[in-house]
C-alpha cells in the first residue's frame, strides 16, 4: 500500500505561524513553500491576486534550471535566486534538498530585508518538514472514496 | 510526490506527458485546455521557442473532485522531446506521480519512440524509480496519418513486457481518446494510494506480432 505524506492541521498552523511572521517582518505580499517538483506545500499572504499553482511550477523550473549554471562555477547549486521586476519581484531560497521557499514582494520592502529574514525562516520551515518526514505515517484512501466516474469529461 | 495539506484538504498529483520530438505532447495539453470547463482549469503555460517547439515544459493545472472530502489537483506537464534537452526532461520528471508516454505512430518515427521510451526509463532510474512502480499509460498518437504502423506492432515494440501498460490509439489534433488516456492514468494513480492498492493494470502474456492489425488491450477508435 502506498501512502501520501500528510501535513496535519497542527503542522499547517506551525508553518503558517512561521511564514506569517516572515511576511510581517519583511512586508512581502506572498510566500509559498514548494517541493522541487513544483507542488505547493504551504502558502501565506495575498494568494487571490496570483495563480500560486503556476508560480510554484515555474519557480521550481527556474530554480532547477540554474543548478547547471551553478555547477559550471563549481557550486552544487545557487542557494538563492532573485528576479527583479519594475514594481514586483521574486526571491527564492533553498529550504532543504526537497524544498524551496518563494517570496513575492513589491516596493514597500527591499530584497536585502527579504534575504535577511529568509535564512532564519527557511531553517524553521526545514525543521518542521524534517519532523514531518520522520514521523508522518501518510494517508491512503478507501477505494470506495475514489469516484469510479471518469475524472475529466470531454463535453460533446 | 506531493504532501497533502490537511487544513486545505488538497492533494496534488503531477502527470508528465513524455515522448519523442513532435509526437504531439503539447497538442494533447492544448486540446484538454480548450475542452475542459474553465472553472476546473488554470492557464496553459508554454515555455516554447519562437517556432513553438517546447523549450522547457508546458504546464496545465486541472482541478477535480474524485476523492471524497478532498480537492484533487492534477498538474499536467510536457517535456521537450528533442534529444539535446535531456537535462530538462530529468528536471520535469522530478516528483512525478503519473506518466503518459506519447508515441508517434508513423513508421519512420519508430526508432525515436523506442529511444525516447528507453530514455524515460533511464531518467526514472536516476530518481531511483522504476517504470513498473509509476502509473503509466501508452498513447499511440497520429492514428489519422496514412503511413502509420498497426497498433499491434506498436504494442510489440513498446509494450512487450510481463506487466503490460494500458494503451490508447489517439488523434490528439482532433481530441480522439485524449481524455480517455488522461482518465486512465488518473485512475491508476488514484488507486495506487487506495488501501487495497487495486490498480487497473493487468498481468498479460508477452506480445507476439499478430497477422491481423487488432490488439484487444488497445482502446480502438470509433469507426
Amino acid at each position: 500500500m502506498n501512502a501520501i505524506p500528510v501535513l496535519t492541521i497542527e503542522d499547517v498552523a506551525t508553518l503558517d505561524g512561521v511564514l506569517g511572521d516572515f511576511l510581517k517582518k519583511t512586508e512581502s505580499d506572498l510566500t509559498v513553500v514548494i517541493d522541487r517538483g513544483g507542488n505547493a506545500i504551504s502558502q501565506c499572504g495575498d494568494r487571490d491576486v496570483m495563480d500560486v499553482t503556476v508560480i510554484a511550477a515555474l519557480a521550481a523550473g527556474s530554480f532547477a534550471a540554474t543548478r547547471e549554471l551553478a555547477r559550471r562555477i563549481g557550486e552544487v547549486e545557487f542557494n538563492a535566486l532573485y528576479h527583479q521586476g519594475n514594481g514586483n519581484h521574486i526571491f527564492m531560497n533553498s529550504v532543504d534538498d526537497e524544498t524551496i521557499m518563494i517570496t513575492v514582494f513589491g516596493s514597500r520592502t527591499t530584497v536585502g530585508l527579504v534575504r535577511f529574514y529568509s535564512t532564519a525562516t527557511a531553517q524553521n520551515v526545514a525543521a518542521v518538514l524534517k519532523l514531518l518526514r520522520r514521523t508522518s505515517h501518510g494517508l491512503s484512501f478507501d477505494a470506495k472514496d475514489i469516484s469510479a466516474a471518469p475524472v475529466f469529461v470531454d463535453p460533446p | 510526490m506531493s504532501i497533502i495539506n490537511y487544513a486545505s484538504r488538497e492533494i496534488q498529483f503531477k502527470i508528465v506527458y513524455y515522448g519523442p520530438a513532435l509526437c504531439g505532447k503539447t497538442t494533447n495539453l492544448s486540446y484538454i485546455h480548450q475542452r475542459i470547463n474553465p472553472l476546473n482549469r488554470g492557464d496553459l503555460v508554454s515555455l516554447a521557442t519562437a517556432t513553438e517547439r517546447t523549450l522547457f515544459f508546458d504546464f496545465l493545472p486541472l482541478n477535480a473532485v474524485v476523492i471524497k472530502g478532498f480537492v484533487t489537483k492534477f498538474q499536467l506537464y510536457t517535456v521537450p522531446g528533442q534529444v539535446i534537452y535531456n537535462a530538462t526532461r530529468q528536471l520535469v520528471l522530478r516528483s512525478v506521480d503519473g506518466i503518459v508516454f506519447v508515441a508517434d505512430s508513423q513508421w519512420e518515427k519508430m526508432e525515436e519512440n523506442v529511444e525516447s521510451f528507453k530514455n524515460l526509463s533511464d531518467n526514472l532510474a536516476l530518481q531511483n524509480m522504476a517504470l513498473d512502480e509509476v502509473p503509466c499509460v501508452l498513447e499511440y498518437n497520429k492514428r489519422d496519418l496514412p503511413n502509420i504502423a498497426p497498433a499491434n506492432y506498436m504494442e510489440y515494440v513498446l509494450n512487450n513486457r510481463k506487466k503490460r501498460l494500458q494503451s490508447f490509439e489517439v488523434i490528439s489534433s482532433t481530441g480522439q481518446n485524449v481524455f480517455a488516456t488522461l482518465n486512465a492514468v488518473s485512475q491508476i494513480l488514484l488507486h495506487k494510494f487506495s488501501k487495497l492498492s487495486q490498480t487497473p493494470q493487468r498481468e498479460s502474456l508477452p506480445v507476439a506480432i499478430p497477422v491481423e492489425p487488432s490488439a484487444p488491450e488497445t482502446q480502438r477508435l470509433p469507426a
